[in-house]
């Protein structure tokens, strides 16, 4: 759940998708501004925390980059439990990322929490001339789903900022100022909007 | 053979090549981070004292070094092989003396850590390898290396996606030598049990034990003694089962241990498995610093595995302060990863993980513990299969 002191707001974001899709490269560029050509892979999940100011009010995402293997996939819960966001990422260039993308999508909307604010994020859009998964297909199942869609690489920036931007202007403000589970209020001032701290 | 000879003596090689660095009281104020290569050739980002940790932790080992020879040439070359007692009546009561003194000098001079040199011939012996190794043809490697090439698996594929996430940057692991030394492995294994496949997290667990053994088939046989013998069983399969089981065991441990920390984080909501999840499944390989992580090793090659558990409430129990200031699930990460990062003397980590005040644990009891949990993690990943399959139902 997003959570609300004065103008600042803490959100809890987790990103799901297939191992490889790109997940840890999206939060290292977009808390980092960063991209290594070789990532290693993620075991667990990791934590990062990125401020983002949004109009009036600043944002303090607090991510878990999770594993993307599939028998990992039991632990997940734990990380999306009580989350705000849920950035699904899959690998344009890859047919079963996509449908693996899907399988999460299901599984938030079952499980998940109901106001959380999905994004779809097709990574790897760099690679133009690999790419299997359309632009096109993706959209209408996003549309379908309720999700909003963009297209991003972590290679090349593109679209990294604004997809967590978007989200951070899709969270729900008014949320009562009880604390929910997992989740702090913040009254002091934001560390700047790149204060970042990231840890594995 | 495979290729492997070139990175025999590698941990002795990068050692002559690093210099010594010795920081300038100018240099200290600045309080400048720097980049160098540690024994392993892991590239370590820290400040002055970090290396100056590191320099001494390295005259440490030479001593250490000096213990070991010193006992091999009072005892014999193989002496640590002598430390079974009890096997077999015959033995005249001065030689079951003698083991169990053995047994007992081994114990502590292991805790204090195995000189890098020593570490292949003495892990592979202690950690039950060479018997495992010994109970099939000679040629099993070779063989299993060669039915297998060019084979492909949903595990190979992942495999091959990893190589170059594995310590990416590492001079030698991060090569095609490396690269296709560590894919032997890791394909060998998939093959070897397929209930396990591929598990991302053995990549790291055995592109360390590449890097620690001579060559490439004992480092084979090392990663099988330790998912065969020594972890518990299917922490690396379908569901990683096993693994949620000494989550669940370590929670338990730790309220019993550190009951402030518990209780300060149970009110935070942090979950311990958010960060022991790594460590139980790359035994560390990917927090601490290397020659922490393999002083880890040696004892857990010896003990066994519930020297994780020791290990893990230690990082904990060495930042009691410190964590029990902390108003937030983030601040808890932070303060555990940068402890984690910056252990460079394992000896820190190690007199704590065995000091008697944490009270002692004993293989049976983690195993009494094992066996509580089990049929509560077996149901809990039983219902969500179920609801999982109940979503794709309602599909089609
Ligand atoms: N060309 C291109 N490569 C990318 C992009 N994003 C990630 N990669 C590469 O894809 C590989 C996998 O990226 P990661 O970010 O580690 O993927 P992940 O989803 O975190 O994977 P797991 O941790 O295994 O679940 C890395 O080698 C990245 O360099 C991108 O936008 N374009
Ligand atoms: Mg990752």
């Amino acid at each position: 759940m997003a959570t609300i002191g004065h103008n600042n707001l803490n959100a809890k974001l987790v990103l799901l998708g297939d191992m490889g899709a790109g997940k840890s490269s999206l939060v290292l560029r977009f808390v980092k501004g960063q991209f290594l050509e070789f990532q290693e892979s993620t075991i667990g999940a990791a934590f990062f925390s990125q401020t983002l100011a949004v109009n009036d009010a600043t944002v303090k995402f607090e991510i878990w980059d999770t594993a993307g293997q599939e028998r990992y996939h039991s632990l997940a819960p734990m990380y999306y439990r009580g989350a705000a966001a849920a950035i699904i990422v899959y690998d344009i260039t890859s047919t079963d990322s996509f449908s693996r993308a899907k399988k999460w999508v299901q599984e938030l909307q079952k499980q998940g929490n109901p106001n959380m604010v999905m994004a779809l994020a097709g990574n790897k859009a760099d690679l133009e001339d690999k790419r299997k998964v359309t632009a096109e297909e993706a959209r209408v199942y996003a549309e379908e789903n309720g999700l909003f869609f963009m297209e991003t690489s972590a290679k090349s920036a593109a679209n990294v900022n604004e997809i967590f931007y978007e989200i951070a202007k899709r969270l729900p403000r008014a949320q009562p100022a009880q604390n929910p589970p997992g989740m702090v209020l913040v009254d002091r001032p934001a560390e700047g909007s790149r204060a970042a701290s990231c840890c594995s | 053979m495979y290729g492997t000879q070139s990175k025999i003596d590698l941990a002795i090689e990068y050692k002559s090549q690093i210099p010594i660095l010795r920081p300038s009281i100018h240099s200290r104020r600045a309080n400048i981070t720097v980049k160098f290569q540690d024994i392993y050739g892991f590239t370590v980002e820290g400040n002055v004292d970090d290396v100056n940790v590191l320099n001494e932790v390295r005259e440490k080992v030479r001593q250490q070094g000096r213990a070991w020879w010193a006992l091999e040439a009072n005892k014999g070359a193989n002496w640590y092989l002598h430390t079974t007692i009890g096997e077999g009546n015959a033995l005249k009561s001065s030689l079951k003396f003698s083991a169990l003194v053995n047994a007992i000098t081994l114990k502590k001079l292991i805790r204090k850590g195995i000189p890098p040199v020593l570490r292949p011939k003495v892990w592979f012996a202690l950690s039950g390898a060479a018997k495992k190794k010994s109970t099939v043809p000679e040629s099993y490697y070779n063989d299993l290396t060669k039915a297998v090439e060019g084979k492909v698996t949903a595990a190979t594929r992942q495999i091959d996606h990893d190589l170059p996430r594995t310590f990416p940057g590492h001079p030698w692991l991060d090569t095609t030598e490396g690269h296709a030394a560590l894919r032997r492995v890791l394909v060998g294994y998939s093959f070897r049990d397929s209930d396990v496949g591929y598990c991302q997290g053995l990549n790291f667990v055995a592109a360390l034990l590449l890097l620690v053994m001579k060559t490439e088939e004992d480092a084979f046989w090392m990663l099988a003694v330790l998912l065969e013998n020594v972890l518990v069983n299917d922490c690396y399969t379908n569901n990683l089962s096993g693994c949620h089981v000494e989550q669940r065991v370590f929670k338990d441990l730790l309220t019993k241990k550190c009951p402030r920390i518990a209780a300060h984080l149970e009110a935070l909501e942090f979950d311990i498995s958010l960060v022991a999840t790594e460590w139980f499944l790359c035994l560390f390989a990917k927090s601490l610093p290397s020659e922490t992580t393999l002083r880890v090793w040696d004892v857990i090659f010896y003990e066994g595995a519930m020297v994780i558990f020791n290990v893990a409430l230690a990082i904990f129990k060495m930042k009691e302060d410190e964590l029990l200031l902390t108003h937030h699930i983030g601040e808890v990460l932070n303060v555990l990863q940068k402890t984690t990062h910056h252990l460079f003397d394992p000896d820190d980590l190690l007199t704590v993980a065995f000091d008697k005040k944490l009270g002692s644990m004993t293989t049976n009891t983690i195993s009494k513990e094992r066996k509580k949990q089990e049929p509560e993690v077996m149901k809990e990943l039983d219902e969500r299969s179920k609801r999982l399959n109940s979503f794709q139902m309602d599909e089609k």
